[in-house]
């Protein structure tokens, strides 16, 4: 089991939260939505896994390459 | 042969001063490299040309200065086959002093230039050395190192290919910066002086590392493709170079049904442009140029069918793809790539425009962009462009346009065509309405109801109906008509003068 960070690509702001911790998710699988340029942002799961952490809360600012929550893969 | 006793003494002076610049006649020098961690130029060689086809030029030349060794002075240099195609291959090696930059080895890289020019061969340059070797200031009479104002030359005449194997730095890097498409190690590290001329200049002693690591130049844009070490590096040479190859049999083509729900249905949520790149590519066939610079634009080669193409793409993901000064330099270079060289391009358009605020007027994005539209608008090349969504403004007539005579100018059933937003063009439209709403509430509904309405009457049947595209499509078959386009252009002759030159960045 290694972890993995995801990440935000983008600064802006964390518009939704559509994981929590415990959840299986799969590849491709959408995080976290950042809202940037009036835009919803997906940060997706990068491989098969399971959330262990958000670090981000909803309405948060997140900078570009931030890491806004941890997987285990 | 060598051990031969029957070999005459003009003969074996030869044979025996030809092996003495290999790596089996340098075991001091392979160490080295090996203490580096890096390829000797040799093994390189061997990656980089196919199997016995390399032809030596000036192997035999040692340093000016008197007293000093090195293998074919620190330059390893000739013709090669690569992939099938003809190529000038030059090789700095960092074993001979450096791969500093000598009178002689000036002479050899000048003849090999040169050669390219008069032959029309595409260039590999392995840059690992660290500029000038200072021991030739005391070279009597130094000739003219036109080396430099040769390869500057090339440009838009023949390919040019850097790669960065470990340090490139002064005259190392003033060859990267001028190649089309700069190739580095992550371990690399490059800076047009190394620190013995930043201490004497600035004061302050620094690693190479610290004046221009990879990650530097890989987010500055100087870096076209990034690596892990001297293997992939290679691949990534040839994989550029096999795109000259303008035709070879179809490849695999992806799920092409995926493309219908590419484009998610709410037109806030942004998707990633490259997954639609390599869905409309041949499987495995695309190679992304300066993918850690200007984000909001995606430049890459691919195959369609088996034909070589360019593609550029806004990023939805990344400033919801409004083109900023990165971006646009980054499509203006890649577009002068394409067009010297006949390759057609294909251009995704999903923009809400320029990118717009006091930051970006600072960055001066008014010359920058007119970079892109300067270059579309005075390209000979076939250009196809696919609205994906956003068609807004200057950016859209930037990114293949009608304006702009594409072959075929495609839409898909998400594109929106405007000047502008469509909720900030009922701002401007409704704005009387808007403000005689009596709460905020209402002017929300308001809006909300007359942007429905407008989006409404503003489908991309509606703007097919008017004629601002040549066809609305199902996304699925966008790779198909994309063939069918590019079946009716045929390949151009063969170019007898330079087109155009590319610019560096």
């Amino acid at each position: 089991m290694t972890k993995l960070q995801a990440k935000s690509e983008v600064s802006g702001f964390v518009w939704k939260i559509e994981a929590a911790p415990g959840q299986r998710v799969a590849k491709g699988d959408t995080l976290i939505l950042i809202e940037s340029m009036k835009m919803e942002i997906p940060v997706v799961a990068e491989a098969d896994g399971v959330v262990v952490t958000i670090s981000v809360e909803e309405g948060a600012a997140v900078g570009e390459g931030s890491t806004v929550a941890v997987l285990e893969v | 042969m060598k051990d031969d006793a029957k070999l005459r003494p003009d003969l074996r002076l030869v044979l025996d001063a030809q092996a003495e610049r290999l790596d089996a006649a340098r075991p001091k020098a392979v160490a080295r490299q090996e203490k580096r961690g890096r390829w000797t130029a040799r093994r390189a060689v061997e990656a980089i040309a196919d199997a016995d086809s390399f032809v030596e030029y000036g192997g035999l030349v040692r340093p000016a200065t008197d007293g000093m060794e090195g293998a074919a002075d620190g330059l390893v240099m000739g013709t090669a086959k690569v992939g099938g195609r003809a190529v000038d291959i030059v090789l700095y090696d960092y074993s001979v002093y450096a791969g500093t930059q000598s009178a002689m080895n000036h002479a050899k890289i000048t003849r090999m230039f040169s050669h390219a020019e008069k032959h029309r061969l595409p260039v590999i340059c392995w840059l690992d050395g660290g500029g000038a070797r200072p021991h030739d200031m005391h070279v009597v009479a130094r000739p003219s190192t036109p080396t430099f104002v040769v390869f500057a030359r090339l440009s838009g005449l023949v390919p040019t290919v850097g790669i960065s194997p470990g340090r490139a730095f002064a005259g190392h890097a003033n060859l990267a910066g001028m190649c089309d498409v700069l190739i580095a190690t992550k371990d690399s590290a490059m800076g047009m002086a190394g620190p013995p001329l930043v201490e004497a200049a600035l004061g302050k002693k620094y690693t190479p590392e610290e004046i221009g690591p990879a990650s530097v130049h890989w987010a500055s844009g100087v870096i076209d493709i990034l690596v892990e070490d001297e293997a992939e590096a290679i691949a990534a040479a040839k994989k550029y170079l096999g795109y000259f190859d303008m035709e070879l049999p179809a490849g695999e083509a992806p799920d092409q049904t995926l493309l219908r729900d590419l484009v998610p249905e709410n037109p806030r949520r942004a998707y990633n442009v490259r997954t639609v790149i390599q869905t409309l590519c041949d499987r495995d066939s695309v190679l992304e140029l300066k993918a850690g610079y200007g984000k909001a634009a995606i430049t890459a080669f691919g195959r369609i069918a088996g034909r070589t193409v360019g593609l550029i793409a806004n990023q939805p993901m990344y400033l919801a793809g409004a083109m900023d000064t990165p971006a646009c330099l980054k499509m203006a270079h890649f577009v002068q790539i394409c067009d010297a060289f006949d390759i057609p391009l294909v251009v995704l358009c999903d923009t809400p425009g320029l990118m717009v605020g006091p930051e970006v007027e600072k960055t001066g994005l008014m010359r920058h962009s007119a970079r892109v539209l300067s270059a579309l608008a005075n390209a000979t090349i076939p250009v196809l462009t696919v609205v994906l969504r956003k068609a807004y403004g200057l950016g859209y007539y930037i990114m293949g346009s009608r304006p702009l005579e594409p072959a075929i100018l495609l839409a898909w059933p998400t594109a929106e065509f405007g000047g502008m937003g469509l909720e900030g063009a009922v701002n401007i439209i409704y704005a009387k309405e808007l403000e005689a709403a009596a709460t905020p509430e209402e002017r929300a509904a308001l809006h909300a109801s007359l942007t429905a309405e407008l989006k409404r009457s503003n489908t991309a049947v509606e703007s097919g109906a008017k004629f601002l595209y040549d066809d609305v499509i199902d996304p699925a078959d966008t790779r198909d008509i994309l063939i069918k386009t590019l079946e009716t252009l045929p390949q151009p002759a063969p170019l007898a003068t330079r087109k155009r030159i590319i610019e560096p960045f």
